[in-house]
């Protein structure tokens, strides 16, 4: 017997076998199948209605809304035909990061609607949000015991032994986290049929056409920056596709410093707080810089910003800061970049360059980084696609079926 | 003013300590630090690459004009002004498990500027004689290996000061109550030295003495502690509680702390018969705003920036802490501590980042 904490569908202590043989013996039910789809429904009203304090947990339900969850069933529906149905894995076990409250939910929801059973390692660091998610959860689940049976969030310590019983159940484990965490949790045995998913650590960045910019009236660039703030600033620049450098294409000192100016006095207008242990952590960030990134200026004038003006690709992609901090690249083309790019870079977030040109671009990078490129604005938008992997696809199973010309 | 750089050295060793006006002081410590800038560029192509972003002037009349290094680059990168063959040793700070430590290197010249300054700073508190010392820790400390850390290197730094060494604590940190009344019987009559971590101090000596019922008397003696009020303030012991304790436990009235670190070893600020911290002449301090980072006026608490003119085979001459502190106000000559009133508060808080990266607890080897 092996004493656990359960967050979800009830928070007390139980017994992991117990815990497991019960997830194993919750049937799976078809993708999109209607008790799903109206417990994520049900789930995206409620935590719309309770998070107005918190941004994270409003896009979140924004993203399970009703209309959106029927864009999804009928792209959905699209992958199959009639020689192929897409079938659930089985159990899905995923294992989100510490820090960021709402990326469970993301991962979770995805493979509830797509019919799994699942479990997840939850952190025991509480946040507020973290804490009023999850008992939105519970209060949902009461109304929907299907779920509620195939569902078990748990919190444990470093205890591979536990990660090896909820693994040789699984037939998907979902790894969130950085290089170390994903080496410890890969070293743990899976069933030889399962598949495992990992999203690591990554770097993302920004591209703005400079004459583009310019072109923009102060409304227009007002509009730009704060989308760019919200890219930048929501998790305090610290998730996997905040942007850390921004490049201007076209390069214009003009564009630059206008950008610059309205980027902190966004920061100023939204509130944003850099603690004074993040503005030190900045000027860390801004001084191995210096020295690592060929850097020829810095612009930290306040707390808000800190800029690194570098005249090459900074190859930077290790500890960051977060909390406002930007290396500046001028380029005359996007594609003049295309070399630098790395296996670790996951987001390009957008403003003026013409499709043509990012097409070139990724033409350029065959088996190397960017897996997602977006306007600005939409860099923390979940969507089935996430580092490269289609998660419709890797939450099912492709079943062929010939009936050897048989209709 | 053209002041060579032996002459400014000589005076801050040769003149007594926590005795120069501060106007004179930072006069003497800005051309030393204008000599020590245009050295370290010359040295550290690192260093050199930093000012040069930073657009730093060759010659300084200011001492908050210095540039100074956050503390935590050198935890990142080796900084050296010195060529390899020139490196004495590389010090490192402790720190817990896959937490990264500082490494300072040093090359003779510094590491000699470095105990000629400790020594001639603790001189003031502690005289001119070596006492016989009771050390506030076990043996094991500079013994095992394994255990050697800042806390054994501190100890080495000190125990020239003393004589006839006596370990107060066993390995499992309690009291050797006997065998430090036996020290005491045994020795010559006259003042001891007594010098340990300020949290071992209390946990172990004072309240152990507390908590025994027994008092001993060391009084004519000196206590010498540092390591920082972090464990005590959650105990919510303030420096005029230890004190008393001490005092009353003891007899010790002469109770210095120190803080420094292994960045700027040697010049320690040497706490003052008011309570303050005062650099000695080899350093001083400047409290930046943490929002604009221009120095805050006396009486406002900021981060800590400290300044020393030790440092040669490293750019560790001017260095933004992560403590907070508050500047008090100026000491007078005639106190016996002229120079800046320093507070330390604590370290600054640290908050934390979102983000998806690495902090899962199933990372055992990085904290969050």
């Amino acid at each position: 017997m092996t004493a656990v904490s359960q967050v979800i569908p009830e928070l007390r202590a139980v017994d992991l076998e117990s815990v497991l043989d019960g997830v194993a013996a919750a049937p799976v039910v078809p993708p999109f199948h209607a008790s799903r789809r109206d417990f994520v429904t049900d789930l995206a009203r409620r935590l719309g209605r309770r998070s107005a304090a918190h941004p994270e947990s409003r896009a979140l339900a924004y993203w399970m809304r009703k209309a959106e969850v029927t864009r999804m069933e009928a792209a959905f529906a699209e992958l199959g035909t009639d020689d192929i149905v897409l079938q659930p894995r089985g159990t899905v076990f995923h294992i989100p990061p510490a820090n960021v409250d709402t990326i469970f939910v993301y991962s979770w929801a995805m493979s509830t609607l797509l019919g799994n059973r699942n479990i997840v390692r939850m952190s025991s660091r509480a946040t507020d949000q973290s804490n009023l998610i999850l008992e939105v959860i519970r209060e949902v689940l009461i109304d929907h015991p299907e779920v509620a049976r195939s569902t078990s969030m748990l919190t444990y310590g470093h205890e591979d032994a536990i990660t090896a019983a909820i693994s040789r159940v699984s037939d998907t484990r979902v790894i969130w986290g950085g290089d170390a965490t994903v080496n410890r949790i890969r070293a743990v045995a899976l069933p030889p049929h399962a598949t495992e998913l990992t999203f690591t650590d990554r770097f993302s960045f920004a591209a703005i056409s400079a004459p583009a910019y310019l072109a923009l009236d102060e409304a227009g660039r007002d509009a730009l920056v704060e989308r760019f703030f919200n890219d930048a600033y929501f998790f305090d620049q610290m998730g996997c596709s905040s942007a850390r450098l921004l490049i201007w294409v076209g390069a214009s000192d003009e564009a630059s410093s206008d950008f610059r100016q309205r980027l902190r006095s966004m920061v100023r207008t939204k509130g944003y707080d850099v603690p004074t242990s993040a503005a030190i952590a900045k000027i860390g960030q801004a001084y191995r810089g210096m020295i690592d990134a060929d850097a020829v200026a810095v612009d930290s004038r306040d707390n808000a910003l800190t800029v690194l003006d570098v005249e090459r690709f900074p190859h930077v992609r290790g500890e960051f800061c977060g909390g406002g901090f930007l290396y500046e690249l001028p380029v005359e083309r996007l594609a003049d970049i295309a070399e630098d790019i790395r296996r670790a870079d996951q987001t390009l977030a957008v403003f003026g360059i013409p499709q043509a040109d990012l097409r070139d671009f990724v033409g350029r990078l065959t088996g190397r980084g960017v897996d997602r490129i977006v306007p600005i604005g939409k860099a923390l938008e979940f969507s089935r696609y996430w580092d490269g992997y289609d998660l419709f696809t890797e939450f099912t199973r492709k079943v062929t079926i010939d009936s050897g010309g048989v209709s | 003013m053209n002041v060579g750089v032996d002459s400014v050295m000589d005076q801050l060793f040769e003149r007594p300590q926590f005795s120069i006006d501060q106007d004179e002081k930072s006069r003497l410590l800005a051309a030393e630090m204008s000599d020590l800038v245009r050295h370290h560029r010359a040295g550290s192509a690192d260093y050199a690459r930093i000012c040069d972003v930073l657009g730093v002037p060759d010659h300084f009349d200011d001492l908050a004009q210095v540039p100074y290094l956050p503390v935590s680059l050198f935890k990142t990168h080796e900084l050296r002004s010195v060529p390899d063959d020139e490196v004495f040793k590389v010090m490192t700070s402790s720190g817990t498990t896959g937490q990264a430590v500082s490494r300072v290197v040093l090359d003779r010249e510094t590491a000699g500027l470095q105990s000629k300054a400790l020594s001639t700073i603790m001189r003031r508190v502690i005289g001119n004689q070596r006492l016989p010392m009771i050390i506030i820790d076990t043996p094991n400390v500079i013994k095992d290996r394994k255990m050697f850390s800042a806390r054994g290197a501190g100890l080495l730094g000190m125990m020239p000061f003393g004589r006839n060494h006596f370990y107060a604590l066993d390995d499992d940190m309690r009291l050797d109550v006997d065998g430090l009344q036996e020290f005491l019987r045994d020795r010559k009559p006259g003042p001891v030295l007594v010098f340990g971590f300020t949290f071992m101090v209390w946990k172990y000596f004072l309240s152990a003495l507390a908590e025994s019922g027994t008092t001993i008397d060391l009084s004519g003696g000196v206590l010498v502690h540092s390591g920082g009020w972090k464990k005590l303030v959650e105990e919510a012991v303030g420096n005029a509680q230890f004190k008393a304790t001490a005092a009353e436990l003891t007899g010790l009235t002469r109770v210095h702390n120190f803080y420094g670190m292994v960045e700027q070893v040697g010049s320690v600020f040497l706490e003052g018969d008011d309570g303050f911290l005062y650099p000695p002449n080899f350093a001083d301090v400047i409290i930046r705003d943490p929002e604009t980072w221009l120095p805050a006026e006396n009486g406002t608490p900021g981060v800590v920036e400290v300044l020393s003119v030790l440092p040669r085979s490293y750019p560790g001459h001017a260095l933004l802490t992560e403590d907070l502190g508050v500047v008090h106000g100026i000491g007078t000559a005639e106190s016996g501590w002229s120079g800046k009133q320093l507070e330390i508060i604590g370290r600054v808080p640290r908050s934390e980042l979102r983000g998806c990266s690495d902090t899962h607890a199933f990372d055992t080897g990085r904290s969050a």
